[in-house]
């Protein structure tokens, strides 16, 4: 005795399974194309005309002066040369906030400075903020941030 | 009510599937990712729009009364004479930022060098530098405007389509393929016993021979 084999949809459903499949890869390479394919420094953006940073995508971010030379004034002369922008704010899925990555002790300063708290990183290089702290950070820097869309844990 | 989808039922469709499923749900929890941040970005642009729009509407009105009561004090002719001098392109750098996915436009004003107005400093009052400080506010205000009116559009836009797609994962696609698992895995253990129904049957007619 067999299952009785219940009513199938009658489309053309290879054809149809294979669209949403390269269309769900497609969304995926899509959240992240404004990623950037090399960081560049503060000080290096600052001595620029018209600063831009390159991304993965072949795209050009525009940086605006205005925020480059707010983060100049948050920070001392090595920091400026050690602060590689644009600083990266991954998502990793859990909805509450997001983690900025800070492989230097400058992107720690700058989201001290901007947030208006001491921050301390939870785990070496991966600073946590909430989803206001997210919303401050993105209003004073909306050119020098980028978000990172993962599913990785965040624990 | 979750659909099959159509396959053949072979384990090779199985795994096929729940690669599928995997790539669905983890699309999917990046996509709610991104609906939660386009929508923070949209209520920050739309917070941000408003008082721009605020700020423009003051700034023109500023402007339009400094003029006015800079061309009551030298005579229209006489500040018009002035002014065409004055003339100069504005410089506005204008480059695409990305967010979240969404290329929206980015323009700053950039601010003229040397500080020189273009007229006659002598031949004018403080009038005049009045009403040019505010015009110049006031065109720094709609730039501003304008750039984030457009970002509102475009997030917009993007919020209503990763929104859909979110809807589709979680109510079609992946209850879809759920319930395709589900039903291949049954369809799996229903061989199974008949296979073995079948084995107890022969190994029973085997025994019942040799007797």
């Amino acid at each position: 005795m067999s299952l009785p084999l219940p009513e199938l949809r009658d489309d053309t459903q290879p054809q149809y399974e294979r669209f949403i499949d390269a269309y769900l890869s497609s969304e995926l390479r899509l959240v992240n194309s404004g990623l950037p394919q090399r960081r560049r420094s503060l000080s290096e953006l600052l001595n620029e005309a018209q600063p831009q940073i390159p991304c993965t995508d072949g795209s050009q971010q525009m940086v605006k002066r205005s925020e480059l030379e707010y983060l100049s004034s948050l920070l001392d002369a090595p920091d400026r040369e050690s602060l590689m922008l644009p600083i990266l704010i991954e998502m990793t899925g859990d909805q509450s906030g997001a983690i900025v990555l800070c492989p230097g002790s400058a992107e720690q300063k700058i989201v001290s400075s901007v947030v208006g708290m001491h921050l301390v990183c939870e785990r070496p290089g991966r600073l946590r903020i909430y989803k206001p702290q997210l919303s401050l950070l993105r209003r004073k820097l909306k050119t020098t941030t980028q978000y990172i869309f993962s599913t990785r844990s965040s624990d | 009510m979750a659909q099959l989808i159509k396959v053949r039922p072979t384990k090779i469709e199985l795994v096929k599937l729940k690669r599928r499923l995997g790539l669905s749900s983890r699309v999917q929890k990046i996509m709610k990712d991104r609906l939660s941040i386009l929508t923070m970005e949209f209520l920050q642009a739309a917070r941000d729009t408003v008082s721009a729009k605020k700020k423009a509407l003051g700034a023109m009105t500023e402007a339009y009364k400094a003029m006015t009561i800079a061309s009551g004090y030298h005579g229209y002719v006489a500040l018009q004479k002035e002014l065409v001098a004055s003339e100069a392109d504005i410089s506005v750098t204008a480059g695409p930022r990305n967010v979240a996915g969404v290329r929206i436009p980015s323009l700053e004003f950039n601010e003229p060098s040397g500080g020189l107005r273009g007229y006659d400093l002598a031949q004018t009052s403080s009038l005049v530098d009045s009403a040019s400080d505010t015009a110049r506010e006031a065109l720094r205000a709609i730039i501003e405007l304008a750039e984030l009116q457009r970002g509102l559009e475009l997030l917009g836009a993007e919020i209503n389509r990763t929104k859909r797609i979110t809807n589709a994962l979680e109510y079609i696609i992946i209850p879809n393929l759920q319930a395709t698992i589900r039903f291949l895995k049954m369809k799996f253990e229903e061989r199974d016993r008949e296979e073995k129904a079948r084995l107890k049957r022969v190994k029973v007619l085997l025994a019942r021979k040799e007797t």
